[in-house]
């Protein structure tokens, strides 16, 4: 699973011009995976972010203003193994905004 | 790539659907709306990773249409009444305000609203850019070479004067048409000249800018209530200087001038394109400035080679040009015409007469001319102090280095 790490797109005043270049390159890397038969699904997810929390189930919403890190979505991909997923993690497009890509393995039971 | 959606779709889109909501809602209302479209485009740019839609303009105009009802609701909620929209039932309105022909409308008036001229002349560049072309602050800063914060300071200004001084979201009308249209080119000749003479190292901010003002004229010409002989000649300007674009720096972003410039790569459609608009603006009555810079370019583009340019008529432009437009730079461009021609008493006259700081930072522009003079009358000294005090003043890097390399000529000699 990749799972992307960033600041919120809302919070990086992003230009419009911005906005449709980058939309480009990440359909361009969904594409190729998609070509290279790669992608097993994937979410994008929203900025609001509720935290529920010890014993008491305590409350915590929080926006993505105060958090300079959230994840914004995911991918699951098949790969050999850690290497093969980190090449697909390198053609994520949003190195260059600060973002990070963390790269878990789903875990697979036998039996 | 298959499914490309076509270049600036979001900017121009933006432009769009920022006017038309004000145009339902009102000004006042502008920073709400700037940040319900710029929400629209990020979800546009998440969605559409994994499959861009058929129609993608569609798309956002639907998704603009949704967001007036959020709006609607968000703008009631603080006890402010939306006119337009309660006059009808919810939805057929909407449907109504998003037609063709209003959303062009609709620009129009924002457009003209940018121009006001009670906004400081500064701001109607800034306010344009943003709210017309869809330019984001950083992307203002870098394309007019000033620091955000100047652009955030300069927007927040012109946003205050527009709901201080109520200016309404309309197209004006009758007499003050005529004078509001005259800002409106002023400004659109800004936008185009900072493109034009920034000498901004990347070559794509410089045409971006100039494109969005040929956008710009492109729709006040659509609307045949708008039209005149001004309009056209700007538009036939731009043509103009917008096919000398890239022949105007080489491949590493040094400046070309004009004498050293390929002129087979200046772009013949576009001048083509000019001197039809040309042709029209003379079937009007007025006859403006840009008329008369239009005759001068187009005098450049149809000589063969820089040594065949016919100096005389451009001086005779330039006379009336300046007749029109006192202006500094005119008679410095006079002046480097009169040094071509030889007639050094004249030019050395008309160049005691320009004091260089009235001409803030395109100061060096008369001290490179001054080197000119000194250069062809043969007092090679004084060429190159001229040519010091031009590169100590200017503070573009392409213009620095352009400088540094005629001295280094002159040095050489």
């Amino acid at each position: 699973m990749l799972i992307f790490i960033s600041e919120d797109y809302g919070d990086l005043g992003l230009s419009p011009e911005d906005m449709q270049q980058r939309m480009g390159k990440w359909f361009a890397w969904n594409d190729q995976m998609t070509k290279d038969g790669v992608t097993k699904g994937g979410h994008a997810l929203t900025a609001e972010v509720r935290r529920v929390t010890g014993p008491d189930r305590t409350l915590t919403d929080t926006n993505s203003t105060e958090l300079k890190e959230l994840v914004g979505g995911y991918y699951v991909v098949s790969a050999e193994d850690l290497e093969g997923a980190t090449k697909i993690a390198e053609g994520y497009p949003d190195y260059d905004l600060g973002g990070t890509v963390e790269i878990r393995e789903i875990m697979v039971f036998e039996q | 790539m298959e499914n490309q959606i076509i270049d600036h779709l979001f900017r121009h889109q933006y432009g769009k659907m920022v006017s038309i909501l004000t145009n339902i809602f009102g000004l006042p209302h502008l920073e709400t709306i700037e940040d319900a479209v710029q929400d629209i485009f990020i979800k546009a740019m998440i969605k559409w990773r994994n499959q861009i839609p058929e129609n993608p303009e569609a798309w956002l105009t639907a998704a603009a249409k949704n967001r007036v009802i959020d709006l609607l609701r968000k703008i009631k909620s603080e006890n402010n009444r939306v006119e337009r929209l309660e006059q009808h039932s919810e939805s057929q309105a909407i449907e109504e305000l998003f037609l063709e022909d209003e959303i062009e409308d609709s620009q129009l008036r924002m457009i003209f609203t940018a121009c006001h001229p009670i906004l400081d002349s500064k701001d109607r560049i800034a306010f344009a850019l943003k709210s017309i072309a869809g330019f984001s602050i950083k992307e203002i800063a870098s394309a007019l070479l000033l620091k955000e914060d100047t652009i955030k300071k300069r927007l927040q200004r012109a946003r205050k004067t527009i709901k201080n001084e109520n200016i309404s979201f309309t197209i004006p009308a009758g007499s003050k048409l005529q004078s509001r249209l005259d800002s409106v080119f002023e400004v659109i000749y800004l936008i185009f000249n900072e493109g034009f003479h920034s000498n901004n190292q990347k070559y794509l901010i410089r045409s971006d800018l100039c494109g969005e003002a040929m956008r710009l004229n492109q729709m006040i010409l659509k609307k045949e209530s708008l039209r005149n002989g001004a309009g056209y000649a700007l538009f036939a300007l731009l043509c103009f200087q917008s096919s000398r674009l890239e022949s105007k720096q080489d491949a590493k972003g040094q400046i070309i001038d004009l004498k050293n410039q390929d002129r087979s790569r200046w772009y013949k459609p576009l001048i083509e394109l000019g001197r039809e608009a040309m042709h029209k603006s003379l079937s009007y009555s007025d006859y403006c400035a840009y008329h008369v810079e239009g005759a001068i370019a187009i005098e450049h583009l149809d000589t063969s080679t820089f040594d065949k340019t016919n100096w005389n008529k451009i001086l005779a432009l330039l006379k009336i040009l300046i007749k029109k437009t006192p202006s500094p730079l005119t008679n410095l461009n006079i002046a480097f015409v009169l040094i071509q021609l030889k007639n050094f008493e004249e030019a050395k006259h008309i160049l005691d007469s320009i004091n260089p700081n009235i001409l803030e930072q395109r100061k060096y522009l008369f001290y490179g001319t001054k080197a000119e003079y000194f250069q062809n009358t043969g007092d090679l000294p004084r060429a190159i102090e001229c040519l010091l005090e031009a590169i100590s003043s200017v503070t573009n890097e392409a213009e620095k280095n352009y400088l540094q390399k005629k001295k280094n000529d002159l040095l050489n000699h």
